[in-house]
């Protein structure tokens, strides 16, 4: 398996504040990644070092082998869309779209036709005359039509409803099947997207917390629901992410099982729930923030 | 190291990357081409109206006399001022847009110039021919200027010169404080003018002090319209390589 990124030891600081904090990863060839992580986290900090736009404080990022940092052989196989991302006030949609072509060779014009129909996209109207979700649909729409080897997404669905995003996540899947690239999307909505990514990185205070497979993350936790007596005979010793009870019954999340364990715990009685991606980061990453808030 | 060239993008030349950067600042010519013209063509009608109601008011033996001085008139500076504001405009919007395209500074800021220059040729020969209309009908019809003004030299040759590179020095002088605005924003904006306007006082103090007002102006008159508009040139080279240097460690942010 080729690496399309590889990060080592990244840092950036803005005066005092460690946005990014000695961050290593790599990023495998045509995966969807999904970049978590709560507001602040760095997500998006991280995402403009990846695309050459912000400057590393230390350590080192290549990008299809190279240096992205003002290297136009890298950017050119590159697209970022950004939350809130810009445009021209004058711009019209349509002309974003008479402009991408030039900047992107594998640009696919139907594909763009397509997708303003489906987005029911106004491509006359002029930019500072469209709503938040409009804005955010020229992102997408520019972001899957471009099919740039490796794709940035950072929230880029601010203000679009819900069909709109599944016609998103339709779409970005099809189109990858198709045409297989490297798509890292950074979310708010884990639970939406968790069947589209492939790799999951979850960032807090700059730090890297998890880098994992989506399946192995997805299996690393599982509900225990049944008697407090019997779910607390059950668990022993293990690590308990997370506990719930009401009256005489008790739920609680613990780190992955094996199938005799399962086994076991169904003959006590006790019913086992795989947990969400989104219970589970939020579990993961809250003793960091209990941390953090007692410390602020 | 591992890399993967399968799916990547035939790479293209430094020309044509540049190229669409600059096309870029005409993908909607309304700010670039389109508003500067419109607001000419008000300020020509407006300025016309007003010398044809002094023509008509003037003893025809007085007219002469009392048109000549139109020929200091300043109402074709305006588009000077509106092209360092175009070029504002242009840099600070497109800049970020451009980047998520993964263009980078260097071809972002080349194909701008590029389009800076394209704009100071159609600007100048776009006045170019109306003062040439203007001295074809001698001064329409009333003996009036307002395309032609002395400043900008006498004859058609010296008058192109002049605006072409009066047009430069306000586009890249503009592009210098777009390039300010993108890296520090509102902060630098102002600290930049307080520096410039800190080297021009130290400058007057300068002659000032010195007693050299009369040198000044005798080079002044030495350099002529011609020579001015040349040196203007090595400031016009300033800003260049300045918003250049600048825009290369900008980082597109989000807050306006």
């Amino acid at each position: 398996m080729t690496s399309t990124i590889e990060v080592t030891n990244l840092s950036k600081n803005f005066g005092k504040v460690n946005a990014v904090n000695d961050v290593s990863f790599t990023v495998e060839e045509n995966k969807i990644y999904g970049l978590l992580g709560r507001n602040g986290a760095g997500k998006t900090t991280l995402m403009q070092l990846l695309t050459g736009q912000e400057f590393a404080s230390s350590g080192t990022i290549s990008l299809f082998g190279q240096t992205p940092v003002e290297n136009a052989k890298v950017l050119q196989n590159t697209c970022f869309i950004k939350e809130s991302q810009r445009y021209p006030e004058d711009f019209r949609p349509k002309d974003v779209f008479k402009t991408a072509p030039w900047f992107f060779a594998n640009w696919d014009q139907d594909f763009a036709d397509r997708l303003i129909a489906d987005f029911r996209l106004p491509v006359d109207r002029r930019i500072k005359k469209l709503s938040r979700g409009q804005l955010s649909s020229i992102g997408v729409i520019v972001g899957l039509a471009s099919r740039a080897p490796l794709t940035f997404f950072d929230e880029p669905y601010l203000g679009l409803d819900a069909v709109a995003r599944q016609i998103f996540y339709d779409r970005l899947l099809e189109d990858y099947a198709a045409h297989p690239r490297t798509v890292i999307l950074s979310t708010h909505l884990i639970d939406e997207v968790s069947n589209l990514l492939e790799h999951v990185l979850v960032i807090d205070e700059g730090k890297l917390l998890i880098n994992e497979d989506a399946e192995t993350l997805r299996n690393r936790a599982t509900n225990v629901v049944g008697m407090k007596t019997a779910v607390e005979t059950f668990i022993g010793n293990r690590e308990v992410l997370h506990r719930d009870g009401i009256g005489g019954l008790s739920s609680v999340t613990v780190a992955g099982l094996s199938e005799s364990e399962r086994r076991d715990a169904h003959s006590a009685g006790l019913e086992l729930s795989p947990v969400s991606l989104q219970q589970l980061i939020i579990q993961l990453t809250r003793t960091e923030t209990k941390e953090f808030e007692a410390s602020a | 190291m591992t890399t993967t060239t399968t799916a990547l993008a035939h790479p293209a030349s430094p020309i044509k990357r540049i190229t669409s950067v600059a096309k870029l600042h005409f993908a909607n010519p309304w700010t670039t081409l389109g508003l500067p013209w419109i607001i000419l063509g008000v300020i020509f009608v407006g300025m016309l109206t007003i010398w044809w109601l002094i023509y008509s008011a003037i003893d025809p033996a007085d007219r002469a006399g009392a048109l000549e001085g139109t020929q200091f008139s300043g109402s074709s500076f305006f588009i000077y001022i509106y092209m360092m504001v175009v070029a504002i405009q242009a840099i600070s919007i497109t800049f970020p847009f451009a980047l998520g395209y993964g263009v980078t500074r260097r071809d972002y800021y080349l194909g701008s110039a590029l389009a800076f220059v394209v704009l100071a040729v159609i600007y100048t020969a776009g006045l170019t021919l109306i003062s040439a209309a203007e001295t074809m009908t001698d001064g329409w019809g009333m003996g009036v200027t307002i395309f032609a003004p002395v400043y900008f030299g006498a004859g058609i040759a010296e008058r192109i010169f002049v605006q072409l590179v009066a047009f430069l020095f306000f586009l890249f002088f503009g592009s210098a404080i777009a390039a300010v605005w993108v890296r520090w924003k509102a902060t630098g904006v102002t600290m930049f003018f307080i520096v410039v306007a800190a080297l021009l006082v130290g400058l007057i103090a300068l002659a000032t002090f010195t007693d050299s007002w009369s040198a000044v102006g005798a080079t002044l008159v030495d350099l002529g319209v011609l020579g001015v508009a040349a040196w203007s040139l090595v400031l016009t080279a300033i800003s260049a390589v300045a918003g250049f240097t600048l825009l290369r460690r900008a980082t597109p942010r989000n807050a306006a």
